[in-house]
């Protein structure tokens, strides 16, 4: 699904845009020093408009790279 | 605007020259997305201002609004929820919602609500406040059903309205209108309930959005259009005058007409208000005067000034209006029926904002009005507002007599001019709205934000001279404001305003005059740049240089008296108590 990976990355680049467009992709937490707590509800505010979905709370510890958040949302989106 | 666009817009690059913008959002919820959708709408609106938000700590409304009096935010953005005045009204207290508890949450909402007011009050001592008051649903913490209205309910919603009430006449207080809110943003969609109890922020986006864009109409307003001009004839009234007489026309309800009633009613006060009205309709002048001569109408002849009625094209009408009231076609809009109309006009003057007037269409017409009032809106209404119509008259009347050939010497000799100069410094709103919408006899262009113009009036270096000029034509209230700072070399103004209704009265020579003897200065050092729109001012200033100026410069007391002409107004100066 490139469409999916193409809209992830705007938003990461949105959210994140320090970030240069091959370092997006390789994106987590622990690599990327500004996504802290604030950063990632900005990033799940952004995630739930651009793709339609619901994130719930205990889903969040899931969600700690681009990798990651890129399967969840194709899990998300074939589901629906 | 959606998330992702506001977070797009917030890193698009700054111009080099970039004015600082801070502003300050209090609220006692965590920012969150608000915080990012303000700075978004504010660069929207200002693309050449570099736009910081400051914010306080969570939960702590009380304390971002003592920091609010120390903070140096140019403006403030006040945001109260329903928890703000009771824990208990909010998601993330478990405080309890028994009846008996119910009392003790409205006599807490009371006493949160005369605190924040307090707050609120010495917080725009400093700079304008936009303030919002609980926009989301109250939860259901009453006993009742939620289709029945509690009475703890209706206490606090009644607290929160008279709070609004004691907000709404507080000096630079600009309270959200929760009406165009509710236009906007469903109340069944602006809780996020997840996201209020994961992170403390409880608005959905779209409802933060809503909530952004309301809050920046209000801290960056844009400027209220000054004139309206109207057709008559299925506009004015339903009807068309030369066909059906003047008791044929109608604006009342028998005659499924009450819209251009409303229209009327509408204009009418806003030239109470002092915006100006005038009528340009290809019409027959005599039939005019009688149908507003009529003992219903509701917009009387005397608040409609020039009448251009005629056969002739309507955008010459307008050029003659325009020339009457000396004001810019930007500041005007045109009202008609007529798209051809509309058309003629908006070719000639597309700074003009031309509005179809749907005469056969309530629902539009109702909405035309909303727009209208929109347009026009103005925070306060001022003496000046009072007595602009007359004084443009009277401006008018000057105009005549100096086109038609009578000394100006003599004219302005018998006008029986008095000009009160003060110098006192008083905060004067009326000084400070000149510096920020006068164009054409501007010496800079500059304008000053609230901030800016407290701490300059409170700088002990600081000079503020304010004209109020009358004569035996009427009043024209305050019309100049000259502001400076006194420095080393000598005094320097840098801000130099007068109303263009002053114009032809030798009230800016008078003012420079006065400014020489109270400074006791020999020169005096004129921060001027030339703009598009000020040649007013360099004709003046070009009256004692023999040229225009490419910036500022010195002017001697000796080059002022060489050619100042003749000076006939009786100065005045308020007593110093």
């Amino acid at each position: 699904m490139p469409d999916l990976h193409c809209r992830l990355m705007e938003c990461f680049a949105a959210v994140f845009p320090g970030l240069g467009e091959a370092e997006i992709p390789r994106a987590s937490f622990t690599s990327v020093a500004k996504w802290d707590s604030l950063a990632t509800i900005t990033l799940i505010g952004v995630l739930e408009e651009e793709f339609g979905v619901s994130v719930p709370p205990d889903d969040l510890e899931l969600l700690v790279s681009f990798e990651l958040i890129l399967d969840y949302l194709r899990s998300k989106t074939s589901a629906a | 605007m959606k998330l992702i666009e506001a977070l797009k817009i917030l890193r698009e690059a700054l111009p080099p020259d970039a004015e600082p913008l801070t502003v300050f959002l209090a609220c006692g919820f965590m920012p969150g997305h608000l915080e990012t959708f303000l700075a978004a709408h504010l660069r929207r609106l200002c693309p050449s201002k570099a736009v910081t938000m400051e914010t306080g700590l969570y939960g702590d409304l009380a304390g971002s609004l003592g920091r609010l009096t120390t903070s140096s935010a140019q403006a403030a953005a006040i945001v109260i929820e329903w928890p703000d005045l009771d824990p208990r009204l909010g998601l993330r207290s478990l405080g309890g919602w028994r009846p008996e508890q119910l009392p003790d949450i409205l006599a807490t909402a009371q006493a949160r609500l005369r605190q924040y007011l307090d707050g609120l009050a010495a917080a725009a001592g400093r700079m304008p406040v936009a303030l919002l008051l609980p926009s989301l649903p109250l939860p259901p913490f009453a006993h009742t059903s939620g289709s029945q209205m509690s009475p703890v309910a209706a206490g606090v919603q009644q607290a929160v309205a008279t709070a609004a009430a004691e907000a709404a006449q507080m000096d630079n207080v600009r309270l959200a209108n929760p009406q165009r809110l509710d236009a906007r943003s469903p109340l069944g969609g602006r809780l996020d309930a997840k996201s209020e109890l994961m992170s403390g922020f409880p608005y959905a986006p779209a409802h933060a959005d809503a909530v952004a864009e309301l809050l920046v109409s209000l801290l960056q307003p844009p400027a209220p259009k000054k004139g309206l001009i109207t057709d008559l004839d299925d506009t004015l009234w339903r009807g068309i005058l030369g066909e059906v007489g003047v008791d044929g026309v109608s604006w009342d309800l028998d005659h499924h007409s009450q819209m251009h009633g409303l229209y009327q009613q509408l204009l009418h006060s806003l030239a109470e208000a002092g915006v100006l009205i005038a009528v340009a309709s290809r019409n027959d002048l005599a039939l005019t005067q009688d149908a507003f001569a009529r003992p219903d109408r509701v917009l009387p002849a005397d608040r409609v000034f020039p009448m251009e009625v005629h056969w002739g094209r309507k955008s010459e009408s307008v050029a003659r209006i325009l020339d009457a009231w000396n004001i810019a076609a930007d500041s005007v809009v045109f009202v008609d029926d007529s798209p051809m109309e509309l058309a003629e006009v908006g070719a000639a003057y597309p700074d003009i904002t031309c509005l179809p007037f749907p005469t056969r269409d309530d629902q539009a017409a109702y909405a035309l009005l909303e727009q209208l009032r929109d347009l026009f809106g103005k925070e306060r209404v001022s003496d000046e507002d009072g007595i602009r119509l007359g004084s443009l008259r009277s401006a008018s009347h000057l105009r005549e007599h100096t086109t038609a050939g009578t000394d100006p010497d003599r004219f302005l000799a018998d006008a029986q001019a008095t000009l009160a100069l003060d110098f006192s410094k008083a905060p004067d709103p009326r000084a400070f709205e000149l510096i920020n919408k006068t164009n054409q006899f501007n010496l800079n262009g500059r304008r000053l934000g609230e901030a800016e113009w407290q701490a300059r009036l409170a700088a002990p270096d600081t000079f503020l001279l304010v004209a109020a000029y009358e004569d035996k034509f009427g009043p024209l209230g305050k019309i100049a404001a000259i502001l400076g700072r006194a420095e080393a070399s000598g005094p320097v103004v840098d801000t130099w305003v007068m109303s263009c209704r002053a114009f032809g009265r030798r009230i800016e020579h008078r003012c420079l005059e006065h400014l020489f003897a109270k400074l006791d200065a020999e020169t005096i050092h004129l921060d001027f740049a030339p703009t598009e729109r000020n040649r007013p001012l360099q004709e003046f200033l070009a009256s004692f240089l023999g040229a225009v100026p490419e910036g500022g410069f010195a002017l001697s007391h000796a080059q002022f008296a060489a050619k100042c002409p003749p000076l006939f107004h009786d100065v005045k100066e308020p007593s110093v108590a």
